[in-house]
């Protein structure tokens, strides 16, 4: 066995011994990659899970260093880029990924990727 | 600041080439002649083809303090990086079917589940999955 492959076994006896708050937090990240595009709110994922909303908001940060609003809107936008780049337009997208207004979703958009969703779907059509 | 290029420090480049797309299945991205025996060769994800390029740089060749580490890093198992894939246990069947050797085969370990391989050019490379 590998210095490396030890220091995993290491890690995970002290970092991740507690399999109950795993399947809570590995659930909680499934439920939001089925229902991205529905409305998914820190008291449907507890609801859903069972858990208090605050307890589960701090192990969900804990387990994967983001909240599952972060996680909500990273796995939208990957999915908008997806859709825009299939010939979506910006508004079409911006209602199947579950934003309500096409000007926010506009604009954390463009701030996450530097370009607006508009430009994003001309650049990817004309490099089809 | 924006991430361009990850480098990679491999013994020989063309193999490493045909590794890198025949088995990973990567695509060449630029291969320019640098000198007599290296290039500035670089690969990309097929998925992500406007994504960060992998640069197979030959320093262990040229520079004999990046071929110490380098074997330091592989003789203890540690991987010089990791790649994100959608199914670590898929792709570990598919790359042990083509004669990958693994150190470590597919385990969970908290929100991730992780395999590592050797990339026969001198390195431990990981295989990452999001739980």
């Amino acid at each position: 066995m590998t210095h490396y492959h030890k220091e995993i076994i290491r890690i995970q006896r002290a970092c991740y011994a507690n399999q109950t708050q795993l399947n809570t937090v590995i659930g909680a990240r499934n439920y939001i990659n089925c229902h991205f595009q529905d409305t998914v709110s820190l008291d449907v994922l507890s609801r859903t899970l069972f858990m208090s909303k605050f307890h589960l908001l701090r192990l969900f940060r804990r387990y994967y260093g983001q909240t599952p609003k972060q996680y909500l809107i990273e796995k939208r936008l990957e999915h908008a880029k997806h859709l825009l780049a299939t010939g979506h337009s910006a508004s079409d997208t911006c209602y199947q990924i579950g934003f309500e207004s096409p000007s926010a979703f506009s604009t954390l958009f463009t701030s996450r990727f530097g370009i607006s969703p508009a430009s994003f779907q001309k650049r990817a059509i004309f490099t089809k | 600041m924006k991430v361009k290029i990850i480098s990679i420090p491999v013994l020989d480049q063309e193999k490493a080439l045909q590794f890198y797309t025949q088995t990973l299945g990567f695509l060449k991205k630029t291969d320019l002649p640098i000198s007599e025996n290296s290039r500035w060769l670089t690969v990309v994800s097929k998925e992500e083809q406007d994504g960060p390029e992998i640069l197979l740089e030959p320093a262990p060749n040229h520079f004999e303090p990046s071929k110490i580490y380098q074997k330091a890093l592989f003789d203890a198992g540690i991987p010089y990086t990791q790649f994100n894939v959608d199914d670590v246990q898929a792709e570990y069947d598919r790359l042990a079917a083509c004669g990958v050797p693994f150190s470590i085969l597919p385990m969970e370990m908290g929100t991730v589940k992780i395999a590592v391989f050797n990339d026969t050019c001198g390195n431990n490379i990981q295989l990452v999955q999001m739980l």
